[in-house]
């Protein structure tokens, strides 16, 4: 759960440029005629609510209403004594207190009915029972529709503020990598300097990842306890800055660095150049590139809807799905090296038509 | 890495594997994400990081788990290498799938917090309320092991708290209290810990994640520190001031100090959570404050603690359920105070068969913190 600093800088982050997200979707619902989108958010899935009115939750759950006119209407299942909280730190229309979510969504649409009653509700499939149940089994279930394409497709690509914030937190993330000691003997060593740089310099969340001994196991792991580090180690950093996430992943050497990381930096970049809305794979091109090195996996993710960052294509299946150019996402890489494995992570660009990405610090 | 022993990982799954026998159930499907992982952690010791993961618990078989993201799936078969561990982007649609391939095999599907909709209206909905109720049953008592996790949570809330008062000084913002925090918890392997706080006067009416507001003299400084140890949380709650305590604050933290003892001496197996809450509210009843213990004001008088940080029982008048041995709550009159703002006070108990083991050790004082 959030721990760090959240907070609302109108500088940072403009009341207009937020109106703005809300009338983008408030567009797409007229010509969808849907009369209201519900958008759930909690710790786990708040990243379409935060993009609209800057609110994460720091635990518990709300539902955002969000009506063809007007401000946004959150539903908290919060204590309303944390309403003035909620307030300071996002923008809104109205916040109601909502112990039972559910329920309480219901009776508001009963309150204001939804014209048209087309209902549409973000990620509907992954909507937690107990907030699902009372509205799907009222008067208004049978006008709800899944609304995950239409919030989505307005989602992407970033606008210059998202931009701004995913710097800060990159550059949060930066800064934490170069407080690493030197030769630090432990896991928990490491993480307690990365995790204490990255909140004293504003973060809001860090969710650090480690491959404590490369040589023996390439697997980023959540480390519950603690583990030796090995002479080459591996970190991934999620950072959020205002709710805005990104990921960078850095190979760590004890000794001098290894020869071949330096030209596994630069079929990195190779590959992040090669991508762009028209080619979301790194096939066939990068994997017989002349540098160092295998691909052994990789990723790229983004921001669209609930979810921090979720898949948008991997080298582990098929199918990438489609980010228009401009789209700011995180792209992660594993090579197999000769001496051993490498993993890179980078926040990115995405290029537009026949351009190529780049990389955002 | 996960830091819990393969035995007690052993033992949690001997007694689901008995509970399911006694229901009937051959397979139960676990539901979590990284806001709702308690139940998948007694099930399947798994915890996910990002994105929804589900675990197909079968007796006598290693659990199957599907997950959303490879790098995920990849971390999960390594921290354990006898699941078997499979990921895709639908992750519920994949979950639904499996389901219906298992046929006519009695099927249940938990907990009613984290299921999604999608598997919801399947055939398996009316089996949600008595699995969630079975694992919820399992959960509430913890086992010597998991006692053992929770003891070690409170002795690190108790060195965290050190932390937090020691970084507590005028001028510094709110958010650098909570790294530092952060930062030693790291240092003892710690992943986890569930912190807010508070800082001001009367004007103060709860707690919140920290903030930029710097720390000015006088202010009472609020919070309550929640680390987790193997997954087991235990929590402790208390307030400081900047300078030293004015005679209100002291006679605030008095009364506070009352009901945190009265609400400790009513932990006792067979006691209702009703009546550690009731012992409580009746101390500030007397003095006077009976109405700052009405929703409008506070939340609950303590809750349960174990995989999560907010279980059962919620303590408070109405809430029915008995106290049993090694149930393990924390006891907090938290509530505002009009005349010095929110207040903070609480301890992590476990039940015991004569009354209720205290497991945080910080004396409970209003502590003050040197102006300079």
């Amino acid at each position: 759960m959030r721990r760090g600093l959240i907070s609302w800088s109108r500088d940072e982050v403009p009341p207009l440029v937020l109106e703005g997200r809300v009338a983008r979707l408030q567009e797409r619902m007229r010509d969808a005629e849907l009369g209201v989108v519900l958008l759930y958010t909690s710790f786990a899935r708040p990243s379409a609510v935060a993009w609209l009115t800057h609110f994460v939750p720091y635990w518990n759950e709300a539902l955002l209403a969000v009506f063809p006119t007007g401000a946004p209407v959150l539903l908290a299942a919060f204590s309303k004594r944390v309403h003035d909280w909620i307030r300071s730190v996002s923008h809104l229309g109205e916040v109601r207190s909502a112990p039972d979510l559910g329920q309480a969504t219901v009776a508001f649409l009963k309150e204001r009915p939804p014209q048209p009653s087309r209902i549409g509700v973000l990620e509907l499939d992954a909507l937690p029972w107990p907030v699902a149940e009372p509205i799907m089994k009222s008067e208004y279930g049978r006008a709800v529709v899944d609304a995950t394409d239409l919030f989505a497709a307005i989602r992407q690509p970033a606008d210059e503020v998202e931009i701004r914030l995913a710097r800060r937190a990159a550059t949060i993330a930066v800064q934490a990598f170069k407080a690493i000691p030197t030769g630090p003997k432990r896991a928990s060593e490491l993480l307690s300097v990365l995790e204490r740089s990255a909140r004293l310099d504003g973060a809001e969340e860090v969710l650090p990842r480690l491959a404590p001994d490369l040589r023996a196991d390439a697997t980023l792991r959540r480390l519950d306890g603690d583990a030796l580090l090995g002479e080459r180690y591996a970190v991934e950093l999620s950072v959020a800055y205002k709710a805005t996430w990104v990921r960078i992943t850095r190979c760590v050497s004890t000794q001098a660095a290894p020869p071949s990381w330096r030209g596994a930096a630069d079929r990195f970049v190779e590959a992040v150049e090669h991508l762009s809305e028209a080619n979301l794979s790194l096939e066939p091109q990068v994997a017989g590139s002349a540098r160092p090195g295998k691909n052994a996996a990789w990723t790229l993710e983004t921001c669209r809807g609930g979810p921090p960052l979720s898949i948008v294509a991997t080298g582990e299946a098929p199918s990438p799905s489609e980010l228009p150019g401009g789209s700011l996402a995180c792209f992660s890489l594993q090579l197999d090296l000769d001496d051993g494995p490498w993993l890179g992570g980078e926040p990115i660009i995405l290029g537009s038509r026949g351009q190529p990405s780049r990389l955002l610090i | 890495m996960s830091g819990i022993p393969g035995n007690a990982r052993a033992e949690r799954r001997a007694r689901l594997a008995r509970a399911m026998a006694d229901e009937g159930i051959d397979v139960l499907v676990v539901a979590g994400n990284p806001w709702r992982c308690d139940y998948l952690r007694f099930a399947a010791d798994i915890t996910p990081v990002e994105g929804h993961a589900f675990a197909f618990i079968e007796r006598g078989r290693p659990a199957r788990i599907i997950v959303e993201h490879p790098a995920e799936a990849r971390r999960l078969r390594a921290e354990q290498t006898d699941l078997d561990v499979r990921w895709s982007l639908s992750a519920i649609e994949e979950t639904e799938i499996a389901i219906r391939e298992l046929g006519k095999r009695r099927i249940a599907l938990a907990p009613l917090a984290a299921v999604p909709y999608r598997l919801a209206m399947g055939p398996l909905v009316a089996s949600i309320a008595p699995a969630t109720a079975l694992l919820d049953r399992l959960m509430l008592r913890k086992s010597p092991s998991e006692i053992e996790a929770f003891r070690r949570a409170a002795v690190l809330a108790d060195e965290g708290y050190a932390v937090f008062r020691q970084a507590a000084r005028v001028g510094r913002p709110e958010y650098v209290l909570v790294a530092e925090v952060e930062a030693f918890l790291r240092s003892r392997g710690c992943p986890e810990n569930f912190q807010i706080l508070g800082s001001g006067g009367r004007e103060v009416r709860g707690m919140h994640p920290p903030t930029e507001r710097r720390l000015a003299p006088g202010d009472l400084v609020t919070t309550e520190l929640t680390p987790c140890v193997d997954g087991y949380y235990a929590q402790l709650c208390r307030t400081l001031v900047l300078g030293e305590p004015s005679k209100t604050q002291e006679r605030a933290f008095a009364v506070y100090n009352e009901a945190l003892e009265a609400g400790i001496a009513a932990v006792r197996p067979g006691a209702k959570a009703r009546e550690v809450a009731r012992a409580q509210n009746e101390v500030f009843r007397d003095h006077g404050l009976g109405d700052y213990v009405t929703s409008e004001y506070t939340r609950v008088r303590g809750h349960g603690l174990g995989l999560y940080v907010d279980g059962r029982p919620a303590v408070l008048e109405d809430a029915d359920l008995n106290l049993e041995p090694d149930m393990t709550l924390v006891v907090h009159p938290n509530t505002y105070h009009p005349e010095v703002g929110y207040f903070v006070h609480g301890d992590s108990v476990r039940v015991i068969p004569d009354g209720c083991e205290v497991l945080t050790r910080t004396p409970r004082r209003l502590f003050s913190v040197p102006l300079v």
